[in-house]
């Protein structure tokens, strides 16, 4: 683990309302540069939300945000991302009325930093076969990796992924597992939802565990089965 | 071969030829100004989720531009056709970044009222300053003169706008589907929020989007401006059969667009050519065939996108049933107060105001039942209104029935037509069922206008009113009052009582989910379609009375302009309230008594309060009042500030 001092991001008593139901109840985290934390827990714990609140995309949140030391709050997404941080939500949200290499072409790329062509095509090399397919046209895992790809395109340094293994077949998640361990290398810093556990231990360096809209576990990944014991009240396993 | 047929043309069919592409001609230049309106307000549509209806008012605000720049900047005419959609997408960058940014959050609705509300004002500001006549605006010399092409005369400027407006076209499709920026705005037309979460400052495309529709209304503007007279009202009529284009060519592809355009044009013209009298209906009656035959469109996919309003501002609805002593008292002092207030408000007001503003509240309610409880859209209220109107005012002049009769013969047709535009609206969705009933609106509108029977401009005069069921005499205003009286009380609580009804209950319950309602087993289009004929019940009641109150049917009922009454009445009361209605209608009927005297400003200053409404007062009077009330009796009762704060929030 490379972490240093600076958090990349804090969050602090973060709440959220998706219309008149609060999700989160002070949610509080904090991510540190080049560490990959994984975030579990039941469905409709807010494991997504918080990945919305860090982007801004929700309706209604109060409580501080800090991206890379800055306040986040009233920053508009697309000023988000330019700071450096790529979503890619659980829906894969691929635009399907564009091809693959328009949709690799929209994110801007940000102070010259952006992941160049051919890294893409090494990192997914399946991506590269269907270049002039359409979003609308790609399996599942195809477009999972075409999410991923997108956000590195922007040159995203920090990745929040909404669940990128969920419904894909074992071979595809061994893939995109391959590719973010090889993310990691690079010092990438990853905030990762996902239900498979296995996947997450395997990759993170910390493990969150979110219930009712806050966090309430946080553990290093050291001891696989201590964590294990400590997750299973919280996500009922 | 072809030497054989060539030489045998003879002079006759030589000039049927020349008559054929005389017309078609004619379709391609219409077709140009047609593919240049409805690509703009396809682009907007795409993506801003906006129907803007000041589009026609971004058109003749082109024409004017061109027209000014020539007449006091003495510019050259390549220069102001280049200016003229500078100066129009500039101001559509205004009107997105000032207003109607703000309703990028809310149903698509609000979005139409608003530009709505803009277009009243623009178009009454050029009224009142250039007025209504149109304005000479010559092409230029080197572009006067035609071609002799030998069989045909073929205009030189014709050519030029068929020319300009394929370019423009050509251009906007290499725009959008061959640069980075096209990319950027096709992907935030398919998910806005996602684009911005992906870096892209998506407010700035929609300014930009605006502003590249509102440019090429603007263009054509400007290249209309010598072929029409340049005037206030040429982009008002125009926008409508626009929609139409819009609806038969569904809004799926640029090229779908253009191609529709163009195709409906030619057949227009045609039209004009065979019969002169259906050419003005052509493409409405197409759109309704095409709306049985292929209901997203013929390039459209299909979509389901509905629209929704807050849920707090919805009204509660409850059947009677098990109701208490003192509900049940609470519930019958309702219609004796208003009992009490329509025997004591003639002895205060003039009767005449208070019958307009009787007769408005009931065609507004029809609006808002559609509406805010079934949540169906009908920008086309005024076809029912007219309808009854002129009927009612013919059985009774004519035909010289009495008025029970001839209100009978009103009503019935209203509902007939009703029923009518509203199977064909149901049949698509949200801001569609906005362009479809404003479409078919017109439609019935042109019928008029050309019927002998409405007597064109001069409406139907000095209609008779009779004696009432052969006992209450007419001619005495006041009896008049009385019978306009208890018809608003039949419609408002005839509403009220059907609302907490089975019927009433179902039909909001679909405004609610309409999926659920299907899975649970209802024919759903059933009972949107018998929404719609209790809705044309309403406003053909009203259209009829008014003919009886006023002795007059004319014009202005069946026109546009009347459905945009019945919205910013419904609006100003509070959609969705049965009170509502005539809480607006009162309000508008003060407003425009003591605005006559303004002339022209009347519509300018109308517009002024529907953009106000839109922006800062959706929730209408009779909620807000109803927030104040319960915010009064929470301090009488004592409970904290924080508390009452919360509940107006929530009721926001």
């Amino acid at each position: 683990m490379i972490a240093s001092a600076d958090p990349v991001i804090s969050m602090a008593d973060v709440r959220a309302w998706y219309g008149d139901s609060q999700v989160l109840f002070g949610a509080a985290l904090d991510l540190y540069q080049g560490e990959v934390v994984g975030l579990v827990g039941r469905n409709g714990a807010g494991k997504t939300t918080i990945l919305r609140a860090i982007m801004g995309l929700l309706p209604r949140q109060c409580g501080s945000i800090r991206l890379w030391g800055r306040c986040a709050s009233g920053m508009p997404a697309y000023d988000r991302v330019r700071l450096g941080i790529g979503y890619c939500p659980e829906e894969r949200a691929i635009f399907a009325s564009l091809t693959v290499a328009e949709n690799l072409q929209l994110p801007p790329s940000i102070r010259g930093v952006d992941t160049p062509h051919d890294e893409i095509v090494a990192l997914f090399p399946n991506l590269a076969r269907r270049w002039r397919h359409l979003g609308g046209q790609l399996s599942g895992g195809e477009q999972q990796m075409l999410a991923i790809a997108r956000i590195l395109r922007a040159g995203a340094r920090t990745l929040l992924l909404d669940e990128p293994t969920e419904g894909l077949a074992p071979i595809i998640v061994r893939q995109i597992e391959d590719a973010l361990i090889e993310l990691k290398r690079r010092g990438y810093t990853v905030l990762l939802v996902e239900q498979n556990l296995d996947f997450v231990l395997h990759l993170a360096d910390r493990v969150v565990a979110v219930d009712d809209g806050a966090i309430v576990e946080n553990l290093s990944t050291r001891s696989d089965q201590d964590v294990r014991n400590r997750l299973a009240g919280h996500l009922a396993l | 071969m072809f030497e054989t047929v060539l030489p045998a043309i003879w002079p006759y069919e030589r000039a049927m030829i020349d008559l054929i592409l005389g017309y078609l001609t004619i379709g391609v230049v219409n077709g140009s100004f047609y593919a240049l309106l409805s690509l703009g307000l396809a682009v907007i549509f795409g993506q801003l989720n906006v129907l803007n209806m000041a589009h026609g008012a971004f058109y003749m605000m082109g024409a004017f531009v061109a027209w000014a720049a020539a007449r006091y900047l003495g510019l050259t005419y390549l220069v102001t056709l280049a200016l003229a959609p500078l100066c129009v997408a500039g101001v559509g960058i205004v009107l997105e970044r000032v207003l109607l940014r703000r309703t990028y959050g809310l149903d698509p609705l609000y979005g139409f009222m608003l530009t709505f509300g803009c277009s009243l004002v623009i178009q009454g500001a050029f009224q009142s300053r250039f007025g209504s006549t149109g304005l000479p605006f010559a092409a230029p010399d080197w572009l006067s003169g035609g071609f002799e092409l030998g069989f045909l005369f073929f205009p030189t400027y014709r050519l030029w706008v068929v020319g300009v407006a394929l370019c423009a076209c050509g251009l906007v499709w290499l725009f959008v589907n061959r640069t980075r920026a096209g990319v950027i705005l096709r992907a935030s037309s398919e998910n806005a929020a996602i684009t911005a979460a992906l870096g892209i400052r998506v407010p700035r495309v929609f300014a930009v989007t605006f502003a590249l529709g509102a440019g090429l209304a603007g263009l054509a503007g400007v290249l209309a401006g010598p072929i029409y007279q340049v005037s206030p009202l040429m982009g008002a009529d125009i926008l409508l059969v626009v929609f139409a284009i819009i609806v038969i060519g569904g809004m799926g592809s640029i090229g779908g667009t253009i191609a529709s355009s163009y195709g409906l044009a030619i057949i227009e013209s045609f039209t004009q050519a065979l019969v002169p009298q259906a050419s003005s209906l052509v493409i409405f009656v197409l759109m309704c065939v095409v709306l049985l035959l292929r209901p997203q469109g013929l390039f459209g996919i299909a979509t389901i996108r509905g629209h929704e309003f807050p849920a707090a501002r919805l009204p509660c609805v409850s059947s009677n049933e098990g109701a208490t002593g003192v509900t049940k008292l609470r519930s019958a002092l309702g219609p004796l107060l208003a009992a009490a207030a329509v025997l004591a408000l003639p002895t205060i007001f003039y009767p005449f105001y208070l019958m307009k503003m009787f007769c408005l509240a009931m065609f507004a309610a029809s609006f808002n039942f559609l509406i805010g409880f079934a949540g169906l859209v009908s920008f086309g209220q005024a076809a029912m209104f007219g309808t009854a109107a002129y009927l009612t005012a013919y059985a009774a002049k004519e035909w010289l029935l009495a008025p029970e009769l001839s209100i009978c013969v009103g009503v019935g047709a209203a509902i007939v037509l009703g029923l009518a535009m509203g199977a064909l609206a149901i049949r698509r969705r949200g801001i569609y069922q906005a362009m479809i009933t404003l479409a078919i609106a017109q439609m019935a509108y042109f019928l008029y206008v050309q019927s002998p029977f409405t007597h064109g401009e001069d409406g139907i005069q000095s209609v008779p009113r009779g004696l009432l069921f052969g006992l209450i005499d007419l001619r005495d205003d006041m009896n008049v009052y009385w019978v306009c009286a208890s018809a608003m009380f039949a419609v408002f609580f005839g509403l009220r009582r059907l609302l907490s009804s089975p019927f009433g209950m179902l039909v909001v319950a679909i405004r609610d989910n309409e999926r659920r309602a299907v899975s649970l087993g209802y024919d759903v289009k059933r009972y949107q379609l018998a929404a719609f004929g209790v809705a044309s019940f309403c406003a053909g009641l009203a259209g009829s009375l008014s003919a009886i109150v006023f002795q007059l049917a004319t014009l202005s009922g069946v026109h546009w302009g009347l459905s945009g009454e019945a919205v910013l009445m419904a609006l100003i009361g509070s959609i969705g309230t049965l009170s509502g209605p005539l809480v607006g209608a009162a309000v508008l009927v003060t407003m425009q008594q003591f605005l006559a005297p303004f002339g022209a400003w009347v519509q300018i200053i109308q517009g002024v309060v529907f953009v106000v409404c839109v922006l800062v007062f959706r929730d209408g009077l009779v909620v807000r009042a109803q927030i104040a009330l319960s915010a009064i009796r929470r301090r009488m009762t004592g409970l904290s500030l924080a508390a009452m704060k919360q509940a107006t929030a929530r009721s926001l």
